[in-house]
């Protein structure tokens, strides 16, 4: 071999160039590669061209050897990121479902708390500053009479009127001393959370309102808005038959009062859309019933909201009802009175003393047990001296009852009724 | 414009005129409807190229690599399809943009500036794994390039070199790779030799020394033996240690391609070794016994051993 030099005894930068890229024919290739079989600079010079070529995509300033960073997607550090997302989700959700069960919870409490908080007002003390803070037993509004629910026909019960009023009015307790418009607040606020589903689940649509008028609704909503109603209906007489099996007790004290066949039978129901205002004793708590129910005793005169309508034996619909003590008034349509002393069961008609159509019922002052005769109303009606007067009790509470024409009678008893 | 035909009709001396078919270029000479369609091609003409000096670019560029053709057909007349095959596996466009640039043309230098400096210059960087070093690497060859140098009191420009095998960055970054190579192995040579620690001594050979000599020359016989592709694979694996990727990207096949070939080589080394050292009188446990030997205690250097083997064609190429 008659090298010359080094350099020449390499093949070109143009052979090794086209060997790289695969563009020599198979003779040279061969020769070539032949030759980079035993020369390590060429062989280095190749692998570096090589290294250049696919370094030469990449940014100027970056040399082959730096690794270059994979695609953003495929950093593992993203991985974190919809994993945060989905945690921050969760704890959102499950934030959101405590608070709106914290936001349920109240109603929930009084309803089941109610019971055991409760005690009979004979027996309370003198509030205190927690029982002040607190609503009194008295207040939360107990479950409608088991009796009322127990003899109402399904039928009856699919064709209540409409529910309660917002405008209905609720007398508390006569305890002496205790606060009576919190006690009242503290009963609409618990009233309206107890009777808000039933409400809803009773409400009916405005087809089924005789006279009223409506807009319409389709089909489907009404057949939907019967199967809620028949599911409300049954959760509803299921707790109130839980409600009657505790209260044994309380149902005794009715059992010798039967209702009239005419009271059960289903009569047309009152228009959806009257206004009436409903005053009802309400029971007390189970657990004081059978005290406060004794023979010979009265329920102190409370107020709630009954749950079940009034069914008068003229089969209108209630314009006006109020309740004191154990007595219970209500109008009709046709501006009959009518007097019940044992919570609605049964009614007896009150003859007219009255002039013109009675239209509304108003209660006066407390009851507190019996009812007291009111001398001043007596000796106003009969013209009684002021000395009897003043050795008479003084008046507590009595009932009042409007005309059409705005005149007003005024009575103690509910059967007798004088103007006032 | 010169016709074609000027090209087309010119004779080589010492070339047998008209003794190839109806199909052959006379003379050796460029088909010039061939030519005509070439410099369409490249759009030659915008780097200040007439067609007479394309043609007469083509036609050296040709004659010096023989039309593609192997030795022995030197003499005989190139067929107008030969040419073409030729051609069309050339970078035309490449070519004379390269014998442009080297002529001096303007145009032909900002196209080349415009389409090459960015690459180059990364390249270089990428060479050297350094922005100061690649750059100083692309800025003396772009000088080499333009032509600085002078030699014989004629300007040398490396671009005159390229004929247009592989692209013309091919070449360009091949370039730079032997510019840095060169430098490389010029540089560490003149590293102090304080710096090298001194081997340990090597503890006396357990095995024979007879046995270790017939070892070594078995090696030897079975590595020489070997074709070049396999020489190529053991030698970029054992001694430059490249990856299997890499090898398959250099010779343009899949890394399990080279792995197989390497584990195929591997076995068959070592069977030729045992049949050679058999041929001397070893038995096969005994041959065994001394293939376990522990390879320090050979005299065989792997690396001076193909180093020392050059190919007969660059042996012929260094001779001329």
């Amino acid at each position: 071999m008659t090298a010359t030099s080094q350099h020449e005894l390499h093949p070109d930068a143009e052979s090794l160039s086209a060997f790289s890229e695969q563009a020599l024919s198979e003779r040279e290739r061969a020769e070539v590669l032949a030759h980079l079989a035993v020369c390590g600079r060429c062989r280095q010079v190749v692998a570096l061209a090589r290294e250049a070529a696919e370094a030469g995509a990449g940014p100027a300033a970056q040399p082959s050897k730096t690794i270059a960073p994979n695609a953003w997607w495929k950093q593992w550090r993203l991985v974190w990121v919809p994993a945060a997302v989905a945690a921050a989700l969760a704890v959102t959700t499950i934030s959101f479902v405590i608070e709106r069960a914290d936001q349920h919870g109240p109603d929930i409490k009084i309803v089941t708390q109610n019971p055991a908080q409760s005690t009979p007002p004979s027996s309370t003390s003198p509030p205190t500053e927690q029982a002040k803070l607190e609503p009194p037993a008295a207040a939360v509004p107990a479950p409608p009479p088991a009796h009322t629910a127990k003899h109402l026909p399904s039928a009856a019960a699919e064709s209540l009127p409409a529910p309660v009023p917002p405008a209905m009015t609720a007398q508390m307790p006569s305890e002496p001393g205790a606060s009576e418009p919190e006690s009242a607040d503290r009963v609409d606020v618990t009233r309206e959370a107890q009777q808000a589903p039933h409400e809803e689940a009773l409400q009916a649509p405005p087809e089924f309102a005789a006279g009223a008028t409506r807009p319409a609704y389709s089909q489907p909503e009404a057949g939907a808005w019967e199967a809620r109603q028949q599911q409300a209906e049954q959760q509803r007489q299921a707790e109130q038959q839980r409600q009657a099996e505790v209260d044994t007790s309380h149902m005794r004290s009715f059992k010798s009062k039967a209702a009239p066949a005419a009271v059960h039978e289903a009569n047309a129901a009152p228009p959806a859309g009257a206004t009436q205002t409903v005053t009802v004793a309400a029971a007390p708590p189970p657990e004081t019933r059978p005290a406060a129910h004794a023979p010979g005793s009265k329920s102190p005169g409370t107020a709630t909201t009954p749950a079940m309508p009034m069914q008068l034996p003229s089969g209108l619909a209630v314009v006006s009802a109020v309740s004191g003590g154990h007595l219970l008034l209500a109008i009709d349509e046709a501006g009959a009175l009518f007097l019940s002393e044992d919570h609605g069961v049964t009614w007896e008609r009150v003859a007219t003393q009255w002039t013109g159509r009675a239209i509304a019922l108003r209660q006066q002052g407390q009851f507190h047990g019996a009812l007291y005769v009111a001398p001043s109303i007596q000796n106003g009606a009969t013209g009684g001296s002021s000395a009897n007067a003043d050795l008479a009790p003084p008046v507590v509470a009595f009932f009042e009852l409007s005309n059409d024409k705005n005149q007003t009678w005024v009575s103690t008893d509910g059967r007798t009724w004088t103007p006032k | 414009m010169a016709p074609t035909e000027s090209v087309a009709g010119a004779a080589e001396p010492g070339v047998p005129n008209g003794a190839a078919g109806p199909d052959c270029v006379p003379d050796r000479g460029l088909d010039s409807a061939l030519a005509a369609e070439l410099w369409r091609g490249c759009d030659a003409g915008s780097w200040g190229l007439t067609r007479d000096e394309f043609e007469q670019i083509l036609l050296d560029a040709g004659t010096a690599q023989n039309f593609g053709l192997t030795e022995t057909a030197a003499l005989v007349p190139v067929t107008r399809k030969q040419q073409m095959n030729f051609f069309r596996n050339l970078c035309v466009g490449d070519l004379a943009l390269a014998r442009a640039c080297a002529r001096g043309n303007e145009r032909a230098w900002e196209h080349f500036i415009a389409t090459f400096r960015q690459p180059l210059t990364r390249a270089a960087i990428a060479i050297t794994g350094s922005e100061a070093l690649g750059r100083d690497l692309a800025d003396q060859l772009y000088a080499e390039l333009y032509g600085l140098n002078v030699r014989d009191g004629q300007r040398r420009c490396p671009l005159l070199s390229y004929r247009g095998r592989g692209s013309l960055m091919g070449w360009l970054r091949t370039t730079l790779v032997q510019r840095h190579v060169d430098h490389y192995r010029r540089t560490r040579r003149e590293e102090p030799i304080e710096n090298f620690d001194a081997p340990a001594p090597d503890p006396p050979p357990q095995t024979p020394a007879r046995e270790l000599s017939l070892l070594e020359q078995a090696i030897e016989h079975a590595v020489s033996g070997r074709d070049a592709e396999d020489r190529y694979l053991l030698a970029a694996y054992y001694l430059d240690g490249r990856t299997l990727l890499e090898i398959a990207r250099v010779l343009g096949v899949h890394e399990a391609t080279v792995s197989r070939r390497l584990r195929r080589a591997e076995k068959e080394i070592r069977k030729q070794i045992l049949k050679h050292l058999q041929r001397q009188g070893m038995s096969r446990r005994a041959a065994e016994e001394a293939m376990g030997a522990d390879a320090r205690d050979l005299e065989v250097n792997l690396k001076k051993l193909l180093q020392n083997s050059q190919s007969e064609a660059f042996q012929e190429q260094a001779a001329s």
